[in-house]
């Protein structure tokens, strides 16, 4: 980036970037000047950074539906493969 | 590059070390029971992401049920360098890479994921305009939201959040569900979707803007 700030509409597409810690130097330090000034940008950080722990938080933000769990005939089939295994380490 | 000391990013892992250690003891032991709820609790997300490389649901859940085949019988040689989930995570994605060449599909996820690129994270009238005052500040700034921990919690709070996450596009779902709910770091969420950095991030900008964008719905009517 050339120019010397940045303006809060061009943060609101850097916030993720900033969160992971991957942006070159010049544009951390513009970022950084930016939010020691402006409130609204660092409420929009915040905002960003609750997001993601309340999806993490979410145990079942997997979303449902169709498929989101094995059929059962599916899963008993798994599970006689597993027992398979386990009774042919007995046998041998 | 990089500042020492950003902000974290939650990365919890779904399985702990510890828990990993004796979920692999039961495997090992051959508990059944372990085993069909690792099964109920991945089928969904390995699916999810067989699908970046497969073009139907029932070619990506033969390749999930491959994946747990290959898991059986390659438990004894799993050696602890990764995480069990990462280990059956790059079981699965070695599995749909092959499955995908083979079925030459025809949308590559790269090219799904660069189609919302350009889509804004704040609608831009939220943005002061050209003949204003200050151009590109906000005119329209968030309000700060109170409390929102514990407002998150509530029942319906949560229910925003699920049906947020569900009415995300399949590529930023995916990657939201492999960052912040499977705890995934970038690296292996770009070497599972075949993503570059730039790319995942972009993804995972757009889906959390998106439900950050419901959740301040949410705060704006329940304030």
């Amino acid at each position: 980036m050339s120019v010397d700030e940045i303006v809060c509409r061009e943060f609101a597409e850097l916030a993720t970037d900033y969160l992971e810690g991957a942006m070159p130097d010049e544009t951390l330090e513009l970022v950084e000047e930016h939010l020691a000034m402006c409130d609204w940008c660092r409420d929009y950080l915040d905002q960003m950074e609750t997001t993601a722990r309340a999806v993490a938080a979410e145990p079942a933000a997997a979303p449902p539906g169709p498929g989101s769990e094995p059929p059962p005939a599916i899963l008993d089939a798994l599970v006689g493969a597993f027992r398979a295994r386990t009774a042919g380490e007995g046998d041998g | 590059m990089a500042q020492p000391t950003g902000p974290a990013a939650p990365s919890r892992g779904t399985l702990s070390a510890d828990r990993d250690e004796r979920l692999l003891a039961a495997l090992r032991a051959g508990d059944e029971e372990a085993f069909a709820g690792l099964v109920r609790r991945y089928h969904a997300t390995l699916k999810r992401v067989a699908r970046a490389y497969v073009s139907t649901d029932s070619v990506a859940e033969e390749v999930v049920q491959e994946t747990w085949l290959a898991a059986i019988s390659g438990l004894d040689r799993f050696e602890q360098r990764a995480s069990l989930k990462t280990w059956l995570f790059h079981i699965l994605a070695n599995k749909a890479k092959s499955r995908g060449a083979r079925e030459r599909r025809i949308v590559p996820f790269a090219t799904l994921a660069r189609a919302g690129e350009d889509e804004a994270s704040v609608p831009p009238d939220r943005f002061q305009q050209a003949g204003d005052t200050w151009p590109g500040h906000w005119a329209m700034p968030p309000r700060p939201w109170e409390d929102p921990e514990r407002r998150l919690q509530s029942l319906e709070a949560r229910e925003r959040l699920r049906a947020a996450i569900g009415a995300l596009p399949e590529v930023q779902q995916t990657v939201l569900t492999l960052r912040d709910v499977e705890g995934f770091d970038a690296d292996e969420v770009c070497a599972l979707l075949d993503l570059t950095d730039g790319n995942q991030r972009v993804i995972l900008h757009r889906a959390r803007a998106r439900v950050r964008a419901e959740l301040e719905r949410y705060f704006e009517e329940t304030a």
